[in-house]
């Protein structure tokens, strides 16, 4: 119980620094297809170009920038597929973040 | 003298195909060369040190010198892999400046992301890294006093392209260094480069399991530009000068450009 504590404070941890640089680099990052600014989403941990529709994913506190990392926003339907899947399957949700 | 050992294949955005290429070294789909990349990840940073002697270490030194980066300043490295020329960055610009470390391979930036977590020195907190593409950078115009991109650009298959991107993000009257191997026109410099990389990198690279990727540096050379070349990019990519510096016996070359 005492390890399962300390690996829920440090994801905790990790999490809110990883917001606190997300958060810090939204200021200077512009959406790399249309050059405008970013916007930090706290609730999809992603940055979002308003511009374009478009969000980047951060991973493990680093934005992922690149062109094909853009997700067009409004896929609802992937990402209720998506979760749900997650909610199923707990192994899920150890992947990548 | 040891050639410094940097990831030779070219870089393949966007999905095009070189169709030009006449050697063994095909381009390779950018999903192919992230893959490499996080592949090699592990031993890079030992690799560096064994096939170059450690000196990679002296010309990384040099290009963050030239690249005029002082305290205070925001500076980019762009292509940063594991992070060397950042931490250099980071050093020089303290504390109270800002240094971005951009890379398309997760894995040399996990590897980065560990060694300034591992590292005690507080400067080393400014550095914050990004995933991206150098072709397309993520960063608004006029904004970094310094660039500097180290083995990278040769990597690039669009280098116009990148160096475009450059000298958009750089503020006016500030410099990019770019570090890589020198495309010699001495043909004695060029045949003990090949000598090098066949009976030293190749080999020892082997050993790592990463011959047939190293194979590709004398073509990635080969089909590099020369010193003039870079000066003459510089200038049609927007800058308003450049020069080209051979160091290292001509084995490597620095091209500094002011915006």
């Amino acid at each position: 119980m005492v390890k399962a504590s300390f690996a829920l404070l440090k994801s905790a941890a990790a999490a809110a620094a990883s917001t606190g640089v997300a958060k810090s680099l939204s200021e200077i990052l512009v959406c790399p297809l249309s050059k405008q600014p970013l916007r930090f989403c706290e609730e999809t941990n992603s940055l979002v170009s308003d511009a374009i529709g478009v969000s980047f994913p951060i991973k493990n506190g680093i934005p992922c920038l690149a062109p094909k990392d853009g997700k067009i926003l409004g896929s609802d339907a992937d990402d209720d597929r998506t979760k749900s899947d997650d909610a199923a399957d707990p192994a899920s949700a150890n992947r990548d973040s | 003298m040891a050639s410094s050992l940097h990831f030779p294949v070219l870089c393949l955005h966007g999905g095009r195909l070189n169709r030009d290429r006449r050697t063994r070294g095909a381009t390779r789909c950018s999903s192919e060369r992230q893959a490499l990349f996080g592949r090699i990840a592990p031993v890079y940073d030992n690799l560096n040190d064994l096939l170059s002697l450690g000196q990679h270490r002296i010309w990384k030194r040099m290009a963050v010198s030239w690249s005029g980066a002082k305290m205070g300043d925001c500076v980019l490295d762009l292509c940063c892999g594991s992070g060397d020329l950042a931490f250099l960055l980071s050093e020089k610009v303290g504390p109270h400046g800002r240094v971005t470390g951009l890379d398309f391979s997760k894995e040399q930036l996990s590897v980065a992301s560990s060694r300034q977590r591992s590292r005690a020195k507080a400067c080393y907190k400014n550095i914050e890294w990004v995933e991206g593409n150098a072709l397309e950078l993520p960063f608004p115009g006029s904004y970094f006093d310094a660039i500097t991109i180290g083995y990278g650009l040769r990597n690039v298959v669009d280098k116009p392209k990148a160096m475009r991107e450059m000298c958009r993000v750089v503020k006016r009257g500030c410099r990019i260094c770019v570090l890589d191997f020198n495309k010699s026109t001495q043909p004695s410099t060029t045949s003990f480069q090949e000598w090098m990389i066949d009976n030293i990198v190749v080999p020892v690279a082997t050993g790592y399991g990463l011959g047939k990727d190293y194979e590709y540096l004398k073509s990635s050379i080969n089909e590099f530009l020369t010193g003039k070349e870079l000066e003459k990019l510089a200038l049609e990519s927007g800058f308003s000068n450049g020069k080209h510096y051979e160091i290292s016996g001509g084995l490597m070359g620095i091209l500094v450009a002011t915006r």
